[in-house]
């Protein structure tokens, strides 16, 4: 329990915020929009997981939301062509891959700091959109919405699917080898390298693995509505690096879990509806959850002060 | 020098293998849009042409591929190498592009600005496309009729902070409580932009305001966003759309029933408008201080100020979207 309690402190904020509403506006229980909001939130979440995989390894990658709009955009593009979608999503997935490969070869080959890496393909990729659709959306056919089945189907499935994900990355994080490999890197290359692990390899896999995750999650996007804007998934990577930082996956690398990112993002996902329930102006929420990042980045200075003291 | 003197050859080459002989009596008029390859202004371009073939003068339209101000100003300082007659800009970057400008006039080109404006020293008039007061109520006075004069509405806006946004905002409210004071607006949330953050909000608007009668979406990306949000909660008829976009990424919803109303300008027009003043001012027909201007085949415009005014904003709507494609 203890082990966990930075995971814990942050589902008893959600606690607290979902009691406070139960309290004030229990109108924001409501079936159908929570699951809409749930569906709306799940594509972030796998970036989410992407992304704090990709922290815990000591690396970042902003280019996230960059990656996103282009599988988006190209699957729109593919979907609208005739392609059925058990061709478009392999696609969409391969391509999010390639861009990670990219990414995690400048960065693990080359050895550059993945910051500026990324922060070149967030620019370099979005331009390239802008240059060829001049922001111009795709219309889909009707098939894909919802991947043919009805809405609260798809919706369902959209949740399930991006939940099972979590367990799953969270099962092979702790009990895979590789999964291992990911937090030795990520505390201490050198030891991580004497200890017969590849840094290397283990980041460019990451990186990989991030740019498949964000593919997948541009599709869980792309069959909610039967158009694609290119701007789409812009401000992503902030949204999910914050969810990771929320959940409790330490900015320096080596620690965290994907469970505790599904309750970060979930928290801060939950702000923005609450404010239109509680009727707070819109001012206060980008200040509410700088403030919910901030406390996190601070129990986590907090945490380390403590363990080097000790 | 040499380097300008081989682009200007360049240019006379191009011009006459497009078709563009002498330059000798027709008027060249240049056309500069933000982006060239967007569908916004390739209809506005439509209407330039025509404009260009009932005047007799010859037409020039070229822009960057991506809305790059740099490009722009690359662009002007051909066209003054060149030698046009006339530039009509939409200007990407209001100071930005203002330099060039002015050293166009100094070369006894005149300038003119329209769908977005220059410094004001930079040209001799703006064809502006529509006021935030004849957008303000517009929308104010489209919501009050689908609502029957009362009931809640909420906006859906870019940012909190934009500068147009706020304007347009200033201007609804003045209208409702001159006009509607029965019309109740309970929200204002900004989604970025983003399509998919103004379904969420939109979801969350009608959740939190059972009573909500319309959404008014005056940002492009919010309209569709709205609507599938309406759409997906199996509220259509129950909770209506309305907003400022462009009717192809509405088109669906119209046509659904879903949003009722899309409201903008006829960009056609707009392109006529700034081709017939372009064309005026370079024969001295349009001068500083008109109060009101004769465009050909539309007839006659106000003009205030320096300010060209297209009109009131025009409404899309199921019945005419068709006719649209932009």
């Amino acid at each position: 329990m203890n082990r966990w309690i930075r995971e814990w402190s942050v589902v008893g904020v959600l606690a607290l915020l979902l009691a406070y509403l139960a309290w004030r506006a229990p109108a924001f229980f409501q079936l159908q929009p929570l699951l809409s909001l749930l569906a709306r939130e799940a594509p972030s979440l796998v970036v989410a997981c992407g992304v704090a995989m990709v922290i815990i390894v000591r690396q970042i990658d902003i280019s996230v939301g960059s990656q996103f709009s282009v599988c988006s955009v190209i699957a729109g593009l593919l979907a609208a062509a005739g392609w059925p979608l058990a061709a478009v999503v392999p696609v969409a997935v391969l391509i999010g891959g390639s861009l990670g490969l990219v990414n995690g070869l400048l960065v693990a080959w080359l050895g550059l700091p993945s910051i500026v890496v990324t922060l070149a393909t967030l620019v370099a990729l979005r331009q390239c959109l802008n240059l060829v659709r001049q922001g111009e959306f795709v219309n889909l056919p009707e098939r894909i919405q919802w991947l043919g089945l009805s809405q609260s189907q798809g919706q369902w499935l959209l949740v399930g699917g991006a939940v099972g994900l979590v367990a799953v990355l969270a099962w092979g994080l702790r009990h895979l080898a590789a999964g291992r490999w990911l937090y030795a890197v990520g505390s201490d290359a050198e030891a991580a390298r004497l200890a017969g692990i590849r840094p290397r390899a283990v980041t460019l896999g990451t990186f990989v693995l991030m740019g498949a995750l964000t593919g997948i999650a541009a599709m869980m996007n792309v069959v909610q509505s039967p158009q694609v804007q290119p701007l789409t998934g812009s401000g992503l990577e902030l949204k999910a690096i914050a969810a990771a930082v929320v959940g409790g996956v330490a900015i320096s690398g080596g620690r965290g879990t994907v469970w505790g990112v599904l309750a970060g993002l979930l928290l801060l996902a939950c702000i923005s509806p609450a404010m239109v329930h509680l009727h707070i102006d819109a001012y206060w929420e980008k200040a509410i959850q700088g403030l919910i990042i901030l406390a996190a980045v601070m129990v986590e200075g907090l945490r380390r002060r403590r363990n080097h003291a000790r | 020098m040499t380097r300008s003197f081989v682009v200007s050859c360049l240019l006379l080459s191009l011009a006459s293998s497009l078709g563009w002989s002498a330059p000798d009596s027709k008027l060249l008029v240049a056309l500069l849009p933000k982006s060239k390859g967007n569908a916004y202004f390739i209809s506005c371009k439509a209407g330039s042409e025509r404009a260009a073939r009932d005047l007799g003068v010859e037409l020039l339209f070229e822009g960057p591929v991506d809305s790059n101000a740099a490009k722009q100003n690359e662009i002007v300082e051909n066209w003054i190498t060149l030698g046009v007659d006339v530039i009509a800009v939409a200007a990407e970057n209001r100071e930005g592009i203002s330099t060039a400008l002015r050293k166009a006039r100094r070369e006894g080109i005149k300038v003119v600005t329209f769908d977005a404006d220059a410094m004001p020293d930079a040209r001799s008039f703006f064809v502006n496309q529509a006021t935030p007061q004849g957008i303000g109520e517009a929308l104010m006075d489209e919501a009050a009729r689908l609502c029957g004069g009362e009931g809640e509405f909420a906006i859906i806006c870019a940012t909190l902070t934009a500068g147009n946004q706020r304007e347009w905002q200033r201007e609804i409210e003045r209208r409702r409580q001159e006009r509607h004071p029965g019309m109740k607006l309970v929200a204002v949330r900004p989604c970025d932009d983003l399509k998919d953050r103004a379904q969420s909000e939109a979801t969350a608007l009608m959740s939190a305001h059972p009573k909500l009668r319309l959404i008014m979406a005056i940002c492009s990306p919010a309209v569709p966003g709205a609507a599938e949000a309406v759409k997906q909660a199996g509220k259509k008829g129950a909770v209506r759309v309305i907003g400022l976009g462009l009717p192809n990424e509405n088109r669906r919803y119209v046509k659904e029933g879903v949003t009722d109303t899309v409201i903008l300008w006829k960009t056609e027009d707009l392109g006529y408008l700034t081709v017939q003043a372009a064309v005026a001012l370079a024969k001295g027909e349009l001068k500083a201080g008109a109060s009101t201007f004769k465009a050909g085949s539309l007839g006659e415009f106000r003009i205030e100020g320096d300010n060209i005014l297209l009109g009131k904003p025009f409404l899309f709507n199921r019945d005419n979207i068709d006719q649209f494609d932009f």
